[in-house]
């Protein structure tokens, strides 16, 4: 939130009361702790979430990249509890930090609302923008009644009142207020549709907003204006961001920390800039040298080999082994922990981290992030 | 019209009928009542052979059945030529350029033999109205039914009580109708005697007048109860069964996880998001259907005596009651399309992904 004070820009007439106080609280909007969820298969459990523990902090927008199959999108939804019935939460914790008018109050974990207290809870303080966006919306329903119901659900504004608001919304994300709130989804195309989406995630002013692969079924154009949509956003109203993508360059345009998952598991955590200039795992190297670069020469461009595990049956000790080129018996035995590495902020769940840095990233150019 | 060796371009001076034409052409709605007409024309053309092609014309069969009433073969013959007035021996093309003449002046002849020198279209107008009546509640009721029980089952999907609809809708679904009819009218009339056999024939007892009387409104109702309840159980199963598939499919729709994510209440969900886009396809076919009353009457009215159109259809077909078949017939088209014509606008109305706006497609 650091560029915030330099927003020149006259702020939106409902946020004002949201912004005045941010720096005044320290307790993180969302600490999830030893999350562990698991699907069941007809082959066994798919661990597709594995011990994972984080923090949002206040304003703070988090990435969490990773493979496909890396159980990003598990984590996403298990965090608004729409996980399918075959998917279970073993254990862990999902603390959220309510608030009233800019103080906290009660901090509740997200695992144990029920009913009502788990419907409000959606969208009213954690709204989640799908990667399919395209189908987000109730085709035979105008976005206004779209608009209107998600309204009434929380006891929002209605009428004129909504209309308004909504108008000044669509004018954030740059849509056509007139042209938008009449229609029906379908005459609006993909990329209106996703920032309309955006939009209706922003009504009700939630504390946290999780992005999940909110690009991707969009052509490159289409995908800059949603970005730079998503930047001005941020510089402009008060919310976190969970950012979950594979795409480590968008990460880095819209993030402040990157959480790297591999296998249901956390496997580096740092501020975006030691992520990309830093990154001490063998994995996140790994993800970094497959970025192809505008300096670096294209020998540099090198995929991590082998596919990512069978999240049924998942390897003994540290599960990227079978793909790192620094492993050793004690990997092959032991899993590592996410701990401490070359500060408090920068944690890493691998036990040869020094030596992967040091000879790893030798061959690393500079990425354009 | 140019000849060969001219060298000047056609004019595009377009004549009336190619004006016509090409607006025809053009024009969504004109194009579509041509084609429709189109279709009656060429039933009517079909039936109108076909019907004459059947074994036997309407003075054999009252010969045949004359003589088995104890006539001989020529005093038989005498009493049919009498009785019917009808000269069946003109050329087919000359009876068929006859009957077109009169159809095109809304005039669907008179009855050869049911009910002698009666037109057709009084004769319809007052069958049809039973039969409209009768089927057309039961549709409505066994769709309404069948949504909500296939909606319960969808969201219970793999419960023991969705085992319990799918399986039951499935066999209801294969017993035919004739049958369930049957099967009433043993169990209700002759086994337990909860209903008296009575209201088990004709729509109405003797004596009593159509009219907005409570009187006629409960007699209607005990005359309608059992044949309404074997319309209503022979076609339950097959909606109960493509709600739910429909309602599972659309569970799994992103709206619907959006919408839940959004903490919409249930409620809203199951109707606004989950009903109203599972039923989409289930309200076509119950337009559709609705054209098909006529024809799926026919032996259930047989059995209960009821006083519809699809009796008198079968009456007619013993009797050879020529125009009265073809006039039948005619309905029964002409409800078709019209109901697919309802379907499709009633579809257009539900689902603006499919609205037609302005002139063209």
């Amino acid at each position: 939130m650091n560029q915030v004070a330099q927003q020149p820009e006259t702020l939106q007439r409902q946020n004002q009361t949201l912004r005045a106080d941010a720096p005044s609280t320290a307790a993180p909007t969302l600490s999830v702790k030893g999350l562990t969820i698991s699907y069941q298969a007809k082959r066994g459990a798919v661990q597709a979430v594995r011990n994972v523990s984080f923090e949002v902090q206040r304003g703070e927008a988090l990435a969490l990249i990773g493979e496909s199959g890396s159980g990003k999108t598990t984590m996403g939804l298990g965090m608004v509890r729409l996980l399918p019935s075959t998917a279970t939460v073993s254990q862990g914790q999902m603390l959220y930090q309510r608030q009233l008018d800019g103080q906290d109050t009660n901090r509740v974990d997200v695992l144990q609302l029920k009913g009502r207290d788990l419907r409000q809870f959606r969208w009213k303080e954690c709204a989640m923008v799908f990667q399919a966006a395209l189908n987000a919306f109730n085709p035979v329903l105008r976005i206004s009644d779209q608009f209107g119901d998600t309204a009434r659900a929380h006891s929002y504004l209605q009428g004129k009142d909504l209309a308004e608001r909504a108008r000044q919304l669509f004018e954030l994300v740059r849509l056509d207020p007139e042209r938008v709130w009449r229609s029906y989804p379908h005459e609006l195309s993909g990329g209106m549709r996703q920032r309309v989406l955006i939009a209706l995630g922003l009504l009700l002013e939630p504390q946290l907003l999780i992005l999940d692969e909110p690009t991707t079924a969009l052509d490159i154009l289409t995908q800059r204006n949603i970005m730079d949509v998503l930047k001005e956003l941020r510089q402009r109203l008060d919310f976190s961001l969970l950012f979950i993508s594979h795409d480590l360059s968008l990460a880095a345009e819209l993030a402040d920390r990157v959480a790297t998952m591999y296998a249901g598991k956390l496997v580096e955590i740092s501020d975006v800039y030691t992520t990309f200039k830093n990154p001490v795992h063998p994995y996140t190297i790994g993800l970094i040298n497959a970025v192809p670069t505008l300096t670096a020469h294209r020998d540099h461009v090198a995929s991590i080999p082998g596919s990512p595990p069978d999240l049924i049956d998942l390897p003994r000790g540290c599960k990227f082994h079978p793909r790192c080129p620094l492993a050793t018996e004690r990997c092959r035995e032991e899993e590592p922990e996410l701990v401490p590495s070359t500060d408090d902020t920068h944690w890493v769940a691998c036990w040869n981290w020094e030596i992967a840095r040091s000879q790893l990233s030798a061959g690393q150019k500079g990425t354009s992030a | 019209m140019s000849s060969g060796a001219t060298v000047t371009p056609p004019k595009k001076t377009a004549t009336k009928p190619a004006i016509l034409l090409e607006k025809i052409a053009t024009n969504f709605w004109l194009r579509t009542i041509v084609k429709k007409v189109f279709i009656v024309w060429v039933v009517v053309t079909l039936t109108f052979f076909i019907i004459r092609a059947l074994p036997g014309n309407p003075v054999e069969i009252m010969v045949m059945s004359l003589m088995d009433s104890g006539l001989s073969s020529e005093e038989a013959y005498t009493r049919a030529a009498s009785l019917l007035r009808i000269d069946l021996n003109a050329p087919l093309s000359e009876q068929y350029l006859d009957y077109m003449s009169n159809l095109l002046k809304g005039d669907l002849g008179d009855s050869y033999v049911l009910a002698i020198n009666k037109p057709v279209t009084t004769l319809i107008a007052q069958r049809l109205p039973w039969t409209l009546f009768s089927v057309g509640t039961s549709l409505l009721i066994s769709f309404v039914i069948g949504m909500f029980l296939g909606t319960l089952a969808a969201y219970r999907r793999n419960s023991l009580l969705d085992h319990a609809l799918t399986n039951f809708g499935a066999a209801i679904e294969s017993i035919p109708n004739t049958l369930t009819a049957i099967v009433l009218v043993l169990l209700l009339g002759v086994t337990w005697k909860v209903v008296p056999l009575n209201f088990m024939r004709g729509s109405l007892s003797p004596g009593i007048k159509p009219g907005f009387t409570v009187e006629f409104l409960i007699d209607l109702f005990k005359h309608y109860a059992v044949p309404g309840t074997v319309y209503v159980f022979s076609t339950l199963g097959g909606w109960m069964l493509a709600m739910r598939s429909s309602t599972i499919s659309t569970l799994g729709d992103d709206y619907v996880t959006v919408a839940r994510a959004r903490g919409l209440p249930d409620l809203r969900i199951i109707t606004a998001y989950v009903g109203r886009n599972a039923s989409l396809p289930l309200i076509t076919s119950l337009a559709i259907s609705l054209g098909f009353v006529v024809g799926g009457s026919i032996l259930i009215e047989y059995i209960f005596v009821y006083q519809g159109i699809g009796l008198l259809l079968s009456q007619a077909i013993g009797k050879r009651d020529y125009p009265v078949m073809q006039g039948i017939l005619l309905v029964t088209t002409i409800t078709v399309i019209l109901s697919t014509a309802l379907a499709d606008l009633l579809y257009g109305w539900l689902d603006p992904r499919i609205r037609i706006t302005g002139g063209g497609e």
